[in-house]
């Protein structure tokens, strides 16, 4: 990482803060009706969704059925879901946007999230060992991590991992790394396991049994259909976030670099540590302005779509003061990123002697 | 009845899982809104029927709840919600109509002043109109007329009038059979509110006695006193209400107890936030926000709320003067003091409302 002097790191603190300040002071209506649109957005998208589904024998009503209501889950889930979940929205003091109580169209508890993601991965992010985001404790991702056996295939459980993503950041509290190095006991995870039971099986019931049913004659269509919408939503979420971190520039920390550091040091480890993508407007509003990782990381609380307005002076902050702003075309970031999991699937050893060759 | 709350309860649990919420009903809300905001389900919409002026600060709201509201008593208060830039505000107005006209018509009425710096009742004065829709809770409230009926003494002060003219217009359409006189103070003549309906009220419902006093015509203030009362025949029997700012309350207050009141016999609304007299209290205290993993001091009488706040927390809030529990939670130990009753709370662990509790010690909250 950049080394920098505890008084520069002060004076990026200083700067970021403006920025945040500057936006802070500005929210208002045009964020209530922002924010608003999209969820009146989603509701229309899972409404016609639903409504088209059953009609699926015509194939393709099928493809716009199953395609609306994946677009649906995308936008529910990350735009409106992950944002408002931060406290993007909580100024707004209205109950059905709020934090604390918001509770998402996926198997993960607003919960279990509000821990492993806002507290855990916000606060320490990138520092192996610390932050579980990093590679999920199922893939390695940098050398920091030593390399055993198992992960010579870990391209086959990335796959997995995309396809099956609903479940795996439902399951994501479960700690199964620390299950297995007895760390921690099956009994100590019992209530978060009655937790993910009821919402997994939530989810499981609306999506698998109660719509196929209640389309009796066409069900096994609307079960395709759903399965076909949560698959679209699993592949682009687990895309785009691992766009956030894992490419090739994004960087990692050790917890002695991090430990009883300063606020400009945090900043400075969220922007280093996370990465962009450039695109559409529309791109970006599905991404839930992920690709917007960098603004995302710094301020996670502010209402996403204004990273966008605020990019230009974020980008201004890092030239300042040296730093690499991480940025790239969807395509080139998601390229650095299959190629990091496939370089860290053979030990440190291996690529030093494939690279001296 | 107990088939179809089976069967609402079975649609509601129905809903929660469709919809991954606790109020599923207001799932479509965004979009209904948008057709007609009568349709609404999170809160009970109210149109705006009618904006009148009562005087120059002082509007009455006419407002055509949708029909599944419950209905109030008169003397009852609502909260009404109201989006302001972006930002949902909770106010808690009484209602100044009968019960008669909901019944009746399907209307109530709000009479609310624009009160100086205030937020929300400036924003109603300015830009408030005719069709507009606005969130209304249910009603609640205990300052309720005597029944069966005893002779009543109204003491109002400004806008404290509203909820009396619910009671009066009530009282005048069952023809309230007791002696019932209203000590009304206003600054001066052009500040009473409601002037003609107290007018046309005195003059159908005999029993009424009006006594508008303008307290600042005069080179010397002229506040209730003794003589006032003493003005009140039968006096002693009655029930008394007082409704109006915290100067007004005291003072009546004072005077009633020294005439040997009995507490039960004077019944106050809230007017202002009250603050109990809390000077010899050691508050404030270390606050625990376990759900965040935050540890925060404080000191004096900051309530929970503010200092959640000041914190960088955002706990939901309503109307921050402990009527409308929005912002309660779980307090899981520790001691606080309500703020308006100046009571100790137990230590064990119970739902706090946030903006009124002070903490007296430490204090752990799920938050």
């Amino acid at each position: 990482m950049k080394k920098m002097t505890e008084t520069q790191l002060a004076e990026l603190e200083t700067d970021l803060n403006t920025i945040r300040d500057e936006v802070l002071a500005d929210l208002g209506e045009r964020d209530a009706r922002y924010i608003r649109r999209m969820v009146r957005l989603h509701r229309s998208l899972e409404a016609g969704g639903r409504i088209m589904m059953p009609f699926g024998f015509i194939p393709p009503v099928f493809v716009a059925a199953t395609a609306t209501l994946g677009i649906a889950k995308i936008l529910e889930n990350m735009e409106i879901g992950h944002n408002v979940m931060h406290g993007q929205y909580d100024w707004m003091n209205d109950p059905s946007l709020h934090s604390q109580t918001y509770e998402w169209d996926t198997v993960c508890t607003g919960d279990s999230w509000r821990r492993t993601h806002n507290y855990e991965h916000h606060t320490y992010t990138n520092i192996i060992g610390k932050d579980r985001d990093y590679g999920y404790a199922v893939l390695r991702l940098t050398d920091d991590e030593p390399w055993k056996p198992w992960h010579a295939l870990q391209f086959i459980n990335y796959i997995l991992l995309s396809v099956f993503f609903q479940w795996g950041v439902g399951l994501h509290e479960l700690e199964t790394e620390k299950l297995r190095s007895r760390e921690i006991s099956w009994r100590e995870k019992l209530p978060f396991l009655k937790e993910f039971a009821r919402k997994g099986g939530r989810q499981a019931f609306k999506d698998y049994v109660f719509f196929p049913l209640v389309t009796f004659p066409v069900a096994p269509i609307v079960l395709a259909g759903n399965v076909g919408a949560n698959l679209i939503r699993n592949l682009w979420s687990s895309t785009v976030i691992f766009c956030g971190h894992f490419t090739q520039d994004a960087e990692t920390f050790t917890e002695e670099e991090c430990e009883g550091e300063s606020k400009g040091h945090w900043y400075l480890r969220q922007l280093t540590g996370s990465s962009n993508f450039t695109g559409g407007r529309w791109l970006h509003i599905l991404s839930g302005h992920l690709s917007y990782q960098v603004e995302h990381h710094v301020f996670p609380d502010l209402p996403a779509h204004r990273y966008p307005e605020i990019s230009g002076k974020v980008q201004a902050v890092c030239r300042k003061h040296g730093i690499h702003y991480n940025t790239g075309s969807f395509a080139k970031q998601y390229g650095t990123v299959v190629k990091r999991v496939l370089r860290y699937s053979l030990p440190e050893k291996l690529m030093g002697m494939a690279r001296a060759a | 009845m107990l088939a179809k709350n089976t069967q609402h309860k079975a649609l509601h649990w129905l809903g929660r899982q469709l919809f991954n919420r606790n109020d599923p009903e207001a799932f479509f809300d965004p979009l209904l809104e948008r057709i007609n905001p009568m349709w609404v389900q999170e809160y009970t919409p109210a149109r705006v029927e009618q904006v009148l002026s009562e005087t120059r600060d002082t509007k009455t709201l006419v407002l055509k709840p949708a029909r599944r509201w419950s209905g109030f008593g008169a003397g009852q208060h609502v909260n009404i919600c109201i989006e302001v830039d972006g930002i949902r505000r909770n106010r808690t107005f009484s209602l100044s109509s009968s019960p008669l006209l909901w019944q009746e018509e399907g209307l109530v009425t709000l009479t609310i002043k624009r009160l100086p710096g205030g937020l929300v009742t400036n924003w109603i004065h300015d830009h408030l109109q005719t069709g507009a829709v606005i969130g209304l809770g249910e009603a609640f409230g205990d300052f309720q007329i005597p029944e069966p009926a005893q002779p009543v003494l109204f003491i109002a002060g400004g806008s404290g009038i509203t909820p009396v003219l619910s009671q009066l217009e009530t009282m005048a359409a069952q023809d309230y059979r007791a002696p019932v006189t209203l000590l009304y103070f206003v600054r001066t003549r052009d500040d009473v509110i409601a002037r003609e309906k107290l007018l046309a009220l005195e003059a159908r419902y005999s029993a009424l006695t009006l006594n508008i006093i303008a307290t600042n015509e005069s080179k010397e203030p002229r506040y209730l006193r003794d003589r006032d009362l003493d003005a009140v025949p039968g006096i002693k029997a009655r029930q008394v209400y007082l409704c109006g700012p915290k100067g007004l309350m005291d003072l009546a207050q004072n005077l009633l107890y020294q005439r040997g009141f009995a507490e039960e016999d004077v019944h106050s609304t809230f007017f202002s936030v009250g603050k109990a007299d809390l000077g010899n209290e050691t508050l404030g205290g270390e606050v625990q926000f376990e759900g965040s993993q935050l540890e925060v001091g404080s000191q004096g009488d900051a309530s929970l709320l503010e200092i959640a706040e000041a914190a960088g927390l955002t706990p939901r809030y309503g109307c921050r003067m402990g009527i409308c529990h929005q912002c309660s939670c779980r307090k899981t130990t520790g001691t606080v003091i309500n703020r308006l009753t100046g009571q100790a709370s137990g230590p064990g662990e119970e739902t706090v409302q946030l903006c009124i509790s002070v903490p007296r010690g430490p204090v752990s909250l799920d938050l």
